[in-house]
């Protein structure tokens, strides 16, 4: 790429960018205050509320939430998956029901979670889980179906023993496809936390957004949602890196 | 697909032969984990929980009453509606969009950032904004769906406008198809399958939102069904409502699978 079309490309972007604050600042001076506030005062709205501390302590306390339901779901699906790449019968046995709980919208068993367990941090570190822990066994059960049998009759042929087998056929091969599932439970798992603080006791970024659209704040609701997409996008760029990372390793399948 | 590469396997560590009669027949097998499933749920339940958490015997007992409720029926209907209206304007919205910012640079460049930060975005999270908008009411939860479907249709079209091969748009130059049904016949033909990618997507976050929405609004759906029915502690009636969302979710799949091999022969990616 040549430095002038590189040039014209950072033009359009900045242009972008600006059109975009522009927009935004200037729309909200064509409506009420309840439906759309300035970029500058959600701008202030987000530095008051960094300056106060309030931002980072809701921060932390969604990451916190969020880290543990991801952690565990990572420690259950990803073994549970590579066990289930070894044990063919137990996969035949059990892969329709994790496609099928794969397919449930998560969601619609927070109610039952709620009037279980009631208020409290498990409760919410239970709905991150659930959001991200079938990601990870469906792909990993899908990676394991295409695991080739020539693969693990070789090395049987080459008299490997069980953990050679595991460390030189079946991690490296079903990694890349767990990280796939990773990829995909990094995203649900953040529409888990943020369910998980709306519907069950308000805590973290989530309970900021309740609190600006219950007060009519819509700056600080506005800057609550910027923070939430600011972690979005990082957060999935991240996945992507991790996936990508891994995806030399699929060399020879479709 | 899990059938016949049996023969070169050799069988694992504590394969039994039961398992392995049972191996010969994989619905078999299918169906016995699916009744120890059912029956560690209903085991655990009865032993640990109140008399009141959901439970397979129970859900059995009530499945039909509520399936043939009319209460039941209208929130189904509601939820269900709203999802297929709510996707079908996404899928024109994101459709065109997707197509502009696929094939003309400027608009790709305008738009990149706003609809990639937007679809990794939890739509969850804009719902307050959404209620501030349009009020406690079903457009409200239209505006929801829409906004949760949209952009992953919009990002998976883009790339599929993207992707189309050269050779196909020189050949439509030499021939100076117009610009209309060089769009019509060759961009969106080549950019299906990425489309119905963008759809299958689209429709599980919709019919997520779809319920979110009914949680925050309160209005009739099957969301909503779901919430009435666990508050007043009636968990058998409420599970068979996540049952129908389940069902929705894998027949939409079914239906797209079954549009993309009859229809689309040239989408078969895997």
């Amino acid at each position: 790429m040549g430095s002038e079309a590189r040039w014209s490309r950072h033009v359009t972007v900045i242009v972008s960018l600006l059109a975009g604050a522009a927009v935004w600042e200037i729309a909200a001076y064509f409506t009420t205050r309840a439906f759309w506030a300035p970029l500058s005062e959600t701008v202030g709205s987000l530095a008051e509320s960094a300056r106060s501390g309030v931002l980072t302590r809701q921060a932390m306390s969604s990451f916190q939430l969020y880290l543990t339901g991801l952690a565990a779901a990572i420690l259950v699906g990803a073994p549970f998956g590579l066990l289930l790449a070894r044990v063919r019968w137990l996969r035949v046995a059990l892969e329709n029901y994790i496609m099928m709980l794969y397919a449930t919208p998560m969601v619609a068993l927070i109610p039952f979670i709620l009037s279980m367990m009631g208020y409290g941090f498990a409760p919410k570190a239970l709905v991150v889980f659930l959001f991200a822990v079938f990601p990870i066994l469906y792909n990993t059960v899908e990676g394991a179906r295409s695991i080739r049998p020539e693969l693990i009759e070789v090395a049987h042929a080459f008299r490997s023993r069980e953990w050679q087998l595991w460390r030189d056929v079946m991690i490296p091969y079903t990694l890349p496809f767990a990280m796939t599932g990773i990829r995909q439970a990094i995203a649900r798992g953040l529409v888990g936390m943020v369910a998980a603080e709306f519907f069950l006791s308000p805590s973290g970024l989530g309970q900021m957004i309740m609190m600006g659209s219950q007060n009519f704040d819509t700056a600080g609701l506005l800057a609550a949602i910027l923070v939430i997409v600011v972690l979005g996008v990082g957060l999935m760029d991240f996945g992507r890196h991790l996936e990508a990372r891994f995806a030399s390793w699929r060399g020879h399948d479709k | 697909m899990s059938g016949g590469q049996s023969i070169l396997e050799r069988p694992a560590a504590g394969f039994t032969l039961g398992a392995r009669r049972l191996l010969a027949s994989p619905l078999a097998l299918k169906a016995t984990a699916g009744i120890v499933l059912l029956g560690a749920w209903e085991g655990i339940v009865r032993a640990l929980a109140p008399a009141y958490v959901a439970k397979p015997t129970g859900i059995a007992r009530v499945f039909f009453t509520v399936i043939a409720n009319e209460q039941f029926l209208a929130a189904a209907g509601a939820t269900l509606g709203a999802v297929v209206k709510g996707l079908v304007i996404a899928i024109m919205l994101g459709t065109a969009i997707g197509l502009a910012m696929g094939r003309i640079t400027v608009v790709e460049r305008g738009l990149r950032y706003y609809v990639n930060s937007l679809f990794a975005t939890p739509m969850i999270a804009v719902l307050p904004l959404v209620t501030l908008w349009f009020g406690y009411n079903a457009d409200a939860r239209l505006a929801v769906i829409v906004f949760a479907a949209f952009f992953s249709i919009a990002v998976n079209t883009c790339d599929g406008a993207r992707s189309v091969p050269l050779e196909f748009l020189e050949v439509a130059r030499s021939f100076r198809a117009r610009p209309l049904s060089t769009l019509l016949d060759i961009v969106l033909p080549s950019s299906l399958p990425y489309l119905i990618a963008g759809m299958r997507l689209a429709a599980g976050r919709a019919l997520v939102a779809a319920v979110v929405a009914e949680f925050f609004i309160s209005i009739p759906g099957l969301g909503y069904y779901i919430l009435f029915n666990s508050r007043t502690f009636k968990h058998n009636e409420a599970f068979v409502a996540v049952i129908a969302l389940v069902a929705v979710g894998v027949s939409f799949e079914a239906m797209l699978n079954w549009v993309t091999r009859r229809y689309l022969p040239w989408a078969r990616r895997d």
